[in-house]
């Protein structure tokens, strides 16, 4: 028997530590370029000139409401639009790939008729798409905490972090959804569809609610308001929010696995 | 003795396509199992059924005594095997890939690796993106060789290897049968299974139209003659073979010398004492190879299928 502890995962992580350093620099690129430039822009009400002279619509789509804090600038910048853009495409492929992109290309029928089980891959390929997005959260929570004082942010360092396991819980729910999708369909681009398609909706649904008022309801099936619809940067953790995320990506892979182990694997 | 693999009526439908009907397979252990049988006989289909990639829809398959899907990663790793269409991609070199395949498969002994990488001509450092198609199958038989399985299950292992790799991989075939390790072996290339296998089994369209020891199918009672004729007229001779029972394919060309082409299905002497009233300049009497036997039995089946038809 083997005395090797999670092999799928460490494969998964070795044959991906490339493409993780390059989402890595994509989010340290993102923050370093705008958050050293809030005191320029944003703290002097020179920004909120300009965000009162768009049309309001815009201003709510974006989330840009609140641009002139230092945690509302870092909100709409980062949190709310790149950060949350880069951590959900890069978890909607790797959770379609994981399954779906493993059949497709051939490598899951080899690996499988090896000692390992099906439910054994599933929960190893999502620990690793898991452990791959929590270094991102963790890196870009660093990096805000790093700019900080420099950039006048004045955020509490705590809800830095609270809102990181939201942004890491949102791409984690798009990325489980790829997996799940992929695992019951054995088709890659299903996953991403369905991955980028719930990240997408839950973006549109929580933009809608900034609107119009008669909208709200949209929130609650809004994995998107599920994440920030408490500002965590300036409220703290939002457990309730936080929960529903988490739990749901939880559910999420633990059909992955039911599915997996109940069909055939083609390719 | 438990057969180290046994299928009865063992069934695979796709939707309406139904890929395996109701096979009836018994392999000894420690024998040499080959499975003929042209593209979409369902050969592919029925190994991956033994390793539990795919499920058959009726009937049941056991491998080392157990059924594959309750046997799970256990019994998976007592098997080696060779996957149809061995696609291998990425950075990962080719030592670091097989690392990972030994991690989980069976226990691999110190230097098994670099023993049957040196044996087939296969550079480890490479990364296996590099490789050319016949030294990912190298790999791919590395993997599948290493920990030395009770139970080889190979499809179409020799696709893409030059004619001296394909030479070693019969002598590790040998070496598994001469260790006690079951070997079964698909595959289109019928010399292949001619040199390696003890029972045959033809499939085609997912049924079993032969199966026996590998001699039997291949002596059978068929055989190709070729002879030349010296001091005959074509006609005369023509009218001679025309009272021969069993003579087939009969083709005569004049020349210097008559030439002769037959096949004999049945007793030989008849021809054998014909001949031997002219002068023969040369003669050949020749064994059909086992595509020979195959092609004629997928022939006499479609026959028979036409004749009910009509």
């Amino acid at each position: 028997m083997s005395t090797e502890v999670l092999p799928i995962f460490r494969r998964s992580i070795g044959d991906s530590w490339r493409s993780l350093l390059g989402w890595s620099l994509g989010v340290a690129a993102a923050l370093f370029l705008y958050l050293p430039l809030f005191p320029s822009i944003g703290g002097n009400g020179e920004m909120q000139q300009i965000i009162d002279s768009m049309p309001p619509e815009l201003t709510k789509t974006l989330g840009y409401e609140q641009i002139a804090s230092g945690p509302g600038y870092t909100q709409g910048t980062f949190f709310g639009l790149l950060g949350f853009l880069l951590l959900v495409i890069a978890a909607t492929s790797w959770g379609s790939g994981a399954i779906a992109g493993a059949e497709e290309s051939g490598k899951l029928e080899l690996t499988l008729a090896h000692g390992v089980g099906r439910a054994q891959y599933a929960i190893e390929s999502a620990l690793s798409v898991l452990v791959r997005l929590a270094w991102l959260g963790l890196l870009a929570a660093l990096i805000v905490l790093a700019l900080n004082e420099s950039a006048e942010l004045h955020i509490e360092p705590a809800n830095i972090f609270a809102t990181s396991a939201a942004l890491v819980g949102v791409a984690f729910l798009a990325g489980a959804t790829a997996l799940l999708v992929g695992a019951a369909t054995g088709r890659r681009v299903l996953g991403t569809a369905a991955g980028a398609g719930i990240a997408v909706l839950g973006y549109v649904f929580n933009a809608i609610a900034n609107q119009v008022s008669d909208a709200e309801w949209l929130r609650a099936i809004s994995p998107y308001s599920w994440a920030y619809r408490e500002q965590p940067l300036t409220e703290g953790a939002d457990w309730g929010g936080l929960t529903l995320l988490w739990g749901l990506a939880l559910v999420f892979v633990i059909g992955a696995t039911l599915v997996l182990r109940h069909r055939d694997i083609t390719g | 003795m438990t057969p180290a693999v046994r299928t009865q009526q063992l069934k695979k439908r796709y939707g309406s396509r139904t890929a395996v009907h109701g096979l009836d397979l018994t392999i000894e252990p420690g024998s040499v199992f080959g499975l003929i049988g042209p593209n979409g006989a369902g050969k592919t289909t029925t190994l991956r059924m033994l390793l539990d990639i795919i499920r058959p829809t009726s009937g049941t398959a056991t491998v080392l005594g157990q059924v594959p899907q309750q046997g799970g990663p256990a019994l998976r790793r007592r098997i080696g095997f060779v996957p149809g269409e061995l696609r291998l991609e990425g950075r990962v070199r080719g030592r670091a890939l097989l690392a990972h395949y030994a991690e989980i498969s069976g226990p691999v002994a110190p230097g098994a690796i670099d023993d049957l990488a040196d044996r087939l001509g296969l550079d480890l450092s490479r990364q296996v993106r590099t490789l050319s198609k016949g030294n990912k199958q190298k790999l791919g038989l590395v993997q599948a060789f290493m920990h030395r399985p009770e139970l080889l299950v190979l499809d179409e292992p020799t696709s893409g290897l030059d004619p001296l790799v394909q030479r070693e991989f019969l002598s590790m075939v040998r070496e598994a049968r001469a260790n006690g390790q079951t070997v079964l072996l698909s595959s289109h290339v019928l010399s292949e299974i001619q040199q390696a296998a003890d029972q045959v089994a033809v499939l085609n369209e997912g049924r079993v139209v032969a199966e026996g020891p590998v001699a039997s199918l291949r002596l059978g009672r068929i055989r190709r003659v070729r002879a030349t004729f010296d001091g005959v007229a074509r006609v005369l001779l023509a009218a001679e073979l025309e009272r021969l029972p069993g003579l087939r394919d009969v083709e005569l060309a004049d020349g210097d010398a008559v030439r002769l082409t037959a096949t004999v299905d049945g007793d030989i002497d008849p021809l054998v004492k014909l001949l031997a009233r002219f002068r023969v300049l040369d003669l050949a009497v020749e064994e059909p190879d086992l595509e020979e036997s195959v092609l004629q039995m997928y022939g006499s089946e479609r026959g028979e299928e036409a004749n009910r038809v009509h």
